[in-house]
């Protein structure tokens, strides 16, 4: 882990959250669609050791708290984020039955991306936010793992990219 | 290998939860700057949200489409019929309508002259493939309604009730060419046979060769022995042209009923006659030509014309 390697990794993801921000939250897809910025986070962590995992997760959850659609107070995201990324990755790190099969990762993505809205709801429930139906929360959770699913596997071979390029070849697929 | 984690690492973990909760605490004690990074992160994405908008709207209203093409038709299934209902509605009241203002009419006129009656509705207008003019209404017997009553619409005679049967009854319209009736002038009270010729125009035939007709007189009803078939002082129509012919042994004049057969919808039965005959109460009253305003404008050659001017 070097400083060169998290400057380098910032300007994905500020490109992936403009991305989101800009263009995602606008498409309206069914199912509630989804959150680019914590699934590119999530597989980013998956492919990366806890520490950046960790660090992948603060970064990511900063951002998402900074957007306008995040009702939650600032952190709240931050707060789920590093834990989900560290859990991801250190699930990941060092098992090449993870690591080197891709239906894994794309398996361990949408676990992890549910698990994460849950931990929020929670969070958000402790933090006195309203939080809707239930049927409507099982809802959003399924078509959140749906959309997870499809764009994980055209997102893990993207980001394996520049992933190994920063951190270096052995993680990318 | 499983990475087991080191004090390095345990500590980056916790310096991170610990600046995330401290995060959340500030912003949940409402500390200005945490407000002011959300409003700036905002004002900052606030152009490429409208970028975006503007480039995945076309691609949003397709997923619209798609996803709510099922829900879409079916509303717009669901919106063509309460519209054929509404249109249904819509129809029925223009015919209630026109029913009311002709219940109204016939109404007034009965009242005026103090008959009694029962109104009913057109349910059938007879066939003229067997060159008679009949009308089939929803009143009969059980209503008080028999043959040889007169039959009555807002602007006069309609006919007499030919056959009565328990619920509806079949009325000879006064068009028909089998149709007779004992008339009157009004005004001069000459008396004559008015016949029904298969439209809506009679033919009146004086009694008297020397008395005069004149073009626009009124018609009347001379009533039969106890109001049946026909009830004295009834509307039946004007005069539109006198034939005078110097050989002819008795004059005679065409009629126009002020009745239009092809339009009725509702009519009455006249059950019982006035006490006293309404004599020419009952006749429309001429129509009063509506004055159109004329402007005069004098100009004399070589004057000032006047120009307009701006007022304050």
């Amino acid at each position: 882990m070097s400083l060169r390697s998290l400057f380098l990794s910032s300007p994905i993801f500020l490109a992936i959250y403009l991305f989101q921000e800009g263009f995602v939250t606008q498409l309206r897809l069914p199912g509630g669609g989804l959150n680019l910025l914590l699934v590119f986070a999530i597989i980013w962590s998956a492919l990366s050791t806890p520490e950046i995992g960790a660090l992948t997760g603060f970064g990511a959850g900063i951002a998402m708290d900074l957007s306008q659609t995040s009702p939650g107070p600032l952190g709240h995201w931050t707060l789920v984020l590093i834990i989900a990324c560290y859990a991801i990755a250190f699930l990941g790190y060092g098992d090449d039955n993870i690591r080197g099969n891709p239906i894994n990762i794309v398996l361990l993505t949408a676990v992890g991306v549910v698990a994460s809205q849950i931990v929020y709801l929670i969070l958000g429930l402790m933090l006195g936010q309203e939080i809707g139906s239930t049927g409507n929360i099982l809802f959003l959770l399924a078509g959140s793992a749906f959309w997870t699913a499809i764009v994980s596997p055209l997102l893990l071979k993207v980001i394996s990219y520049p992933h190994a390029n920063i951190f270096g070849s052995r993680t990318q697929i | 290998m499983r990475y087991g984690g080191d004090n390095r690492g345990r500590l980056l973990i916790i310096v991170l939860v610990v600046t995330a909760l401290f995060l959340i605490t500030l912003d949940l004690r409402g500390v200005h700057v945490i407000g002011g990074l959300r409003t700036g992160t905002q004002t900052a994405l606030t152009p490429v949200q409208k970028a975006g908008s503007w480039v995945v709207s076309p691609l949003r209203n397709f997923i619209t489409d798609v996803t709510h093409l099922g829900r879409t038709r079916n509303q717009i299934a669901k919106l063509k019929d309460e519209n054929d209902k509404l249109r249904l509605i819509l129809q029925d009241r223009k015919v209630a309508d026109a029913q009311l203002t002709q219940l109204k009419s016939v109404l007034n006129l009965a009242g005026k002259a103090g008959f009694k009656i029962v109104s009913a509705k057109v349910i059938s207008q007879g066939s003229s493939t067997s060159f008679t003019q009949t009308i089939t209404i929803d009143a009969g017997t059980s209503s008080g309604v028999h043959t040889n009553m007169t039959v009555l619409s807002g602007y006069g005679l309609v006919g007499v009730v030919k056959y009565a049967y328990a619920s509806s009854a079949l009325i000879q319209l006064a068009s028909d060419p089998a149709f007779r009736i004992g008339a009157r002038i009004a005004g001069s009270q000459q008396i004559g046979i008015l016949s029904g010729q298969g439209t809506r125009k009679g033919v009146l035939q004086l009694l008297d060769n020397t008395t005069t007709v004149h073009k626009g007189d009124a018609l009347l009803a001379r009533g039969s022995e106890n109001g049946r078939p026909f009830v004295p002082g009834v509307p039946i129509g004007q005069v539109t042209s006198v034939s005078n012919s110097p050989g002819a042994v008795t004059q005679t004049a065409d009629v126009k009923f002020y009745t239009n057969f092809s339009t009725l919808g509702v009519v009455a039965v006249v059950v019982s006659g006035a006490l006293a005959d309404p004599r020419d109460a009952l006749v429309p009253p001429k129509p009063y030509p509506t004055p159109l305003p004329t402007v005069t404008i004098y100009a004399t050659p070589g004057a000032v014309s006047p120009s307009p001017t701006a007022t304050k």
